[in-house]
């Protein structure tokens, strides 16, 4: 599986990042299909998403959406959520997971490859309730003997 | 003819044998047929042969004796591979019923309480100081939420609600959730046969 296009978080006033993807439990029920346009885009579309704080509670919004409603056809969110400018994501707890700093291993696979810092940030029922970082250490390369014997080259 | 056929008993070894050895004729003749019809088309040979290197005497003779000897197998062996085969095919049915099943993150271990859906319906609107959540139960995932409870049409069917802690095992392939889920099941006769999840990552 082909590294996948992130969607984006509005933190800080900084555009990064986002190896998660909190409307996939809106799309399990709303009925509405995207199509891929391309191998790094499985999902079939790309969501901005910013941290709002009111009164002290930051809660997790979708600001903006660029999704394929076919190859050609790109509709935004006013079109999957008529009458909102955002959409407060009240259906997501667990964790955000934002990239950061250099790249310290390539993954062919989602959200797969490794930076030097995560930002994590958990949320309850679209709230923010926690955040951390974490540094990354440059993941211990395989060797022959670290697989299975039946997989090793040669055996 | 007919009655010589049936009053006919084997009466040496070797006539023993060959009545042991006849349902493997008759497969070894089944598999042969099977290997005829599918045959590569000449295209796939001539690609074949000019990908590959050319077959000498002694390949043929080797693919020869290969032949014999499987068809000595099934010939002898037929019983065995009889076993086999509807073995097989009790696995493939059992593995085609479990693929069919529906695939829930909800199971029995999961269930917390039974709850009223009237009741889940009124604790379930969103309240959001930005107004970017409908006045719809359960916000905006009223679709999901109007879907389940269209399949709720049996009068023993019960609504529970269930949690899933971080690292729970769900579905079939029992995966690990990488978050809490929250949701409501269907349940009748004890059976999960539907769900909504109302929070996950």
């Amino acid at each position: 599986m082909t590294a996948q296009v992130s969607e984006k978080l509005i933190y800080g006033g900084n555009k990064i990042s986002l190896f998660t993807n909190p409307l996939s439990l809106y799309m399990k029920y709303s009925g509405i299909r995207f199509v891929s346009p391309h191998t790094a885009n499985w999902r079939g579309y790309v969501g901005t998403w910013e941290i709002l704080e009111h009164e002290g509670v930051e809660r997790l919004y979708l600001v903006a959406l660029s999704a394929h409603k076919s190859y050609e056809e790109v509709i935004g969110l006013s079109d999957v959520f008529p009458g909102y400018d955002k959409v407060f994501a009240h259906w997501f707890t667990g964790q955000l997971r934002c990239p950061q700093g250099a790249q310290l291993e390539y993954r062919h696979m989602g959200y797969g490859s490794v930076y030097e810092y995560d930002l994590l940030m958990d949320f309850k029922q679209g709230v923010l309730i926690e955040k951390h970082a974490r540094h990354n250490q440059v993941p211990k390369k395989k060797e022959e003997k670290d697989y299975p014997s039946f997989l090793r080259r040669g055996s | 003819m007919m009655d010589a056929l049936l009053s006919w008993r084997p009466s040496s070894w070797l006539e023993w044998l060959l009545l042991y050895i006849l349902p493997g004729a008759v497969m070894a003749i089944f598999i042969l047929f099977i290997a005829w019809r599918d045959r590569p088309t000449e295209f796939v040979r001539v690609i074949t042969r000019l990908l590959s290197k050319e077959t000498s005497l002694v390949d043929r003779l080797k693919e020869f004796l290969i032949y014999c000897f499987a068809i000595s197998c099934v010939l002898l062996g037929w019983p065995g591979f009889m076993i086999y085969y509807y073995r097989h095919r009790i696995d493939e049915k059992a593995n085609q019923a479990w693929q069919a099943l529906p695939d829930f993150d909800c199971a029995p271990e999961y269930l917390v309480s039974q709850v009223n859906p009237i009741d889940a319906e009124i604790a379930s609107y969103v309240v959001d100081p930005l107004g970017a959540v409908p006045p719809l139960p359960f916000g905006h995932l009223n679709a999901g939420w109007v879907n389940f409870l269209s399949d709720m049409t049996d009068d023993t069917d019960e609504m529970w609600s269930f949690y899933i802690p971080k690292g729970g095992k769900t579905g079939k392939y029992q995966f690990e959730t990488t978050s809490e889920t929250r949701g409501y099941a269907m349940v009748r006769d004890g059976k999960i046969l539907a769900e909504f999840i109302t929070e996950r990552d």
